[in-house]
């Protein structure tokens, strides 16, 4: 058991986030559409990853970890179903994939607080646009198809250190590299030949890779047993997308906004809580970098939900959560406002539980499932998606 | 419980696979797409892309073809005869006795026979019925150096035909072939005649001596193109003398011999015949374009050219009506092959085929005939895609145009040379556009 178990946890730690399949046609404005780093849980109770009752792995709340007491490590996959349309052109279509926005590892370390190490997602940059064009060459008009592709996306590695002050006071910081590349590719194919032989395909592109680093850092307290508060912020320096030697566009350079998050539960009633959440962020400064047409502008992301944690399946507990989330996306294909709202709700499933020395109850394996159905929106362009998190949780190896 | 478990979890994960499959959001939003490419088309005349034009030939001899080529002053020129040797005759066959029993006769006797030739009739240039005549050759000849004047023509020896024209030959009969009725001409023989090419292996009189037989066209006006040639032989069986056996004698050697023997062209470009002919000259690909104004607004000029934007290139010939003796009578295989060593030539070992079917470009023999001047593309597009790319070798590359099967046919084709008003060029389809930039 403790060797499939530590197989499992190694494939884990293998695995990296990856931006498998683009979620959003908004991925096509300006650096992407962000993907948010957090858990199934999080997902399902709208919130914004932070202000969660309970240890976790959440990057946007560094010292959720700091109460955990074994190692601890946990994935989350995101497949997610799209149909969008544009109302100005009556185009629509739909497609659907999955990614891996978070694999996080934590570990108690020398008796003085938790080491975390995590993949993310950051920004979502895939998608491909298609176009039918016609081309007067030696007089004869040829049909021809004009089609782009970008893939890939920024992704990061964080290190972070969350350390208990007291029994309700915990403290976090994490500092993050970011990553990922993006390969952008033009092609024109010629649906028509001439004279004697068919014309050959176009291709043109280029190949970046991102660097940068950022910090984060967060503190939470929990009010007696009614209430748990917690707060961070994020600094980023500059994104700088490197070109490749044998690409013949140029390297960029992005400032990226300090993002501030905020987030709190509190108990309604036994087994009833009440998460709420925000995050601030002013993309503007990132405007500059972008190239001519791109914008970007000052996002408000909020949420809240509710968990009734005494719910029981199988036998075993079973928190349901139910939510809602409305969040501001910073770049725009048509230059309106674009926005992105879900109506949430997922349920939690231990699989395996013990007791601690101190005969607390452990939990060893649990699943996180959450789903949401929402819309987003920008100026013509709508999208509705349904979205699945699953997140796998390990504790004690 | 677990299996409950491991069974909810296994659900979970067959629902999160079942979204792997990816499709990526496409759009036919513009504003997703970079900025426009233009496409636009260049043609560059021969002195901008190309120089050093030669016409080679004498590749191949006529006995690779395998097939022959009977003429009378074709176009009032040409003439041509097809030499055959024919194969051991059979000694034995098998035969059922009168009893019904399968035996093989070892005695057998030939009391007659014909010779039967087949002809190409769409490469065959005949207005009519023609008369063919069929003779017995006695002078040694070689198959693969025979000419019109030269019966052996090796570096060892040459011996010259007593007659020009693969002369003398004792005319054995004569058949009419009316291309209208049928492929192929039958020569009847009679007993003396079908023992004439069983003896060309056992006599040894030089004077008597059996060397083949040669088939030659008596009515002027035609070129005939002969596929096979084939001795049948009427047997009697010595086991049952009531039993009628025909069996045929094969071919050994087969090779035709013409005159006049065309010259080579003062200006112009010449593929095929046999000996082929093949057309040799550099190239210098542009690399760089100062023009047109449409690339120009598009990309900064002077723009060097990279491979992929190479979307077409073709070399543009013209067709030209030569010698009507040997204009071609069916398609033309035209294919374009790059010269590796030019120091070689002209036997330079030669590349692959350019022509991506490697069946090389096929022309309508009209082309050389009424279509004169009209104007033929070869794409060559993998080619200057592989020299653009290829930055380690700089000056002209050497092409060859030539047969894609070589020799394939008595006739050659002829294109416009660089000196005519119909001077090869090459055309271009060039797409370029901006770089594609980070968002």
């Amino acid at each position: 058991m403790r060797f499939r178990r530590t197989l499992f946890v190694l494939a884990l730690m293998a695995a990296k986030p990856t931006l498998g399949g683009a979620q959003s046609i908004l991925s096509g404005a300006g650096l992407g559409i962000p993907v948010d780093a957090v858990d199934a849980r999080s997902r399902a109770l709208g919130g914004v990853g932070i202000g969660l009752q309970g240890e976790a792995i959440l990057p946007g709340d560094p010292a959720a970890s700091a109460r955990l007491v074994m190692g601890t490590v946990m994935m989350t996959a995101e497949p997610s179903w799209v149909s969008y349309g544009r109302s100005d052109t009556n185009e629509s279509g739909s497609f659907r994939g999955t990614r891996f926005p978070l694999v996080g590892v934590a570990y108690p370390a020398f008796g003085v607080g938790v080491i975390t190490f995590s993949f993310e997602s950051v920004l979502d940059q895939r998608y491909s646009a298609a176009n039918g064009v016609t081309v007067n060459v030696a007089d004869k008009l040829l049909a021809a198809t004009d089609s782009f592709t970008s893939t890939g996306g920024v992704s990061q590695v964080r290190l972070g250190f969350a350390r208990a002050l007291n029994r309700s006071v915990s403290v976090g910081i994490s500092v993050g590299r970011y990553g990922g590349s993006l390969v952008r590719r033009f092609t024109r194919t010629f649906n028509d030949s001439i004279a004697s032989g068919s014309l050959g395909q176009f291709q043109d592109g280029g190949y970046w890779t991102y660097t940068g680093t950022e910090v984060t850092a967060g503190a939470s307290a929990d009010l007696g047993n009614v209430a748990h508060l917690a707060a961070s912020g994020t600094w980023s320096g500059n994104l700088e997308a490197k070109a490749s030697s044998d690409t013949k566009g140029s390297s960029a350079s992005y400032a990226l906004p300090f993002q501030l998050r905020l987030g709190a539960t509190g108990v309604l009633a036994p087994g009833l809580a009440l998460n709420v959440g925000l995050t601030r962020a002013d993309w503007s400064r990132t405007d500059k970098g972008l190239s001519e047409g791109r914008s970007a502008g000052s996002t408000l992301t909020w949420g809240g939900g509710i968990e009734l944690s005494r719910a029981r399946l199988l036998g075993r507990s079973a928190p349901l959560r139910f939510g809602y989330r409305h969040a501001d996306l910073p770049f725009s294909l048509t230059g309106s406002k674009p926005v992105e709202t879900a109506w949430t709700g997922g349920l939690g499933l231990v699989l395996r539980q013990a007791q601690t020395l101190t005969h607390e109850a452990l939990t060893q394996a649990s699943v996180d499932l959450s789903f949401e159905r929402g819309k987003r929106t920008d100026g013509p362009i709508s999208e509705s998606f349904k979205r699945m998190s699953l997140t796998l949780r390990l504790t004690g190896f | 419980m677990n299996r409950t478990k491991n069974l909810t979890v296994a659900v979970m994960l067959a629902v999160a696979a079942a979204a792997c499959t990816q499709q990526d959001p496409t759009s036919v939003d513009n504003a997703l797409l970079p900025e426009q490419p233009v496409t636009t088309e260049l043609t560059f005349p021969w002195s901008d892309f190309a120089s050093n034009v030669a016409v080679y030939g004498g590749y191949g001899v006529p006995p690779e073809l395998g097939t022959g080529v009977v003429a009378k002053a074709f176009d009032g020129e040409l003439d041509a005869r097809t030499l055959v040797r024919f194969a051991t005759y059979p000694l034995s066959a098998v035969v059922q006795d009168s009893l019904g029993t399968t035996l093989t006769d070892y005695d057998l006797t030939f009391h007659g026979g014909r010779v039967v030739a087949f002809f190409d009739t769409v490469a065959s240039e005949v207005p009519g019925p023609v008369t063919l005549d069929l003779g017995v050759l006695h002078t040694n000849w070689d198959v693969r150096t025979a000419s019109w004047s030269m019966a052996v023509d090796t570096v060892g020896g040459q011996e010259a035909w007593p007659e020009p024209g693969a002369g003398p030959a004792e005319s054995f009969t004569t058949a009419v072939w009316d291309p209208s009725a049928g492929d192929s001409a039958v020569f009847v023989l009679d007993s003396a005649q079908a023992l004439a090419w069983q003896a060309q292996d056992s006599v040894t009189d030089s004077t008597t001596v059996v060397q083949g037989a040669r088939l030659s066209l008596l009515t002027p006006g035609a070129r005939l193109k002969l596929t096979s040639v084939a001795l049948r032989l009427d047997t009697r069986s010595s086991l049952n003398p009531d039993t009628a056996l025909v069996l045929t004698v094969g071919r050994t050697d087969l090779t035709f011999v013409y005159t006049p023997a065309p010259a080579p062209p003062t200006d112009g470009m010449r593929v095929g015949g046999v000996p082929a002919w093949r057309t040799v000259f550099d190239v210098n690909v542009p690399t760089t374009l100062s023009s047109p104004p449409t690339l120009c607004a598009a990309v900064k000029c002077p723009v060097k050219l990279n491979s992929s934007q190479v979307t077409y290139a073709a070399l543009v010939l013209h067709t030209k009506k030569e010698d009507p003796a040997f204009q071609p009578s069916d398609s033309v295989a035209l294919d374009v092959r790059p010269v590796f060593d030019p120091t070689a030539l002209p036997k330079a070992p030669l590349g692959s085929s350019l022509i991506a079917t490697g069946l090389g470009r096929r022309l309508s023999a009209s082309l050389f005939d009424t279509g004169d001047g009209t104007a033929v593309e070869v794409p060559i597009t993998e080619w200057v895609q592989a020299v653009i790319a290829d930055t380690t070798k700089t000056g002209p590359r050497t092409l060859a145009l030539l047969s894609a099967f070589e020799p394939n046919d008595i006739s050659y084709a002829s294109f416009y040379g660089p000196d005519s008003p119909f001077a090869p060029s090459l055309r271009m389809v060039i797409t370029a556009g901006p770089a594609v930039e980070h968002p």
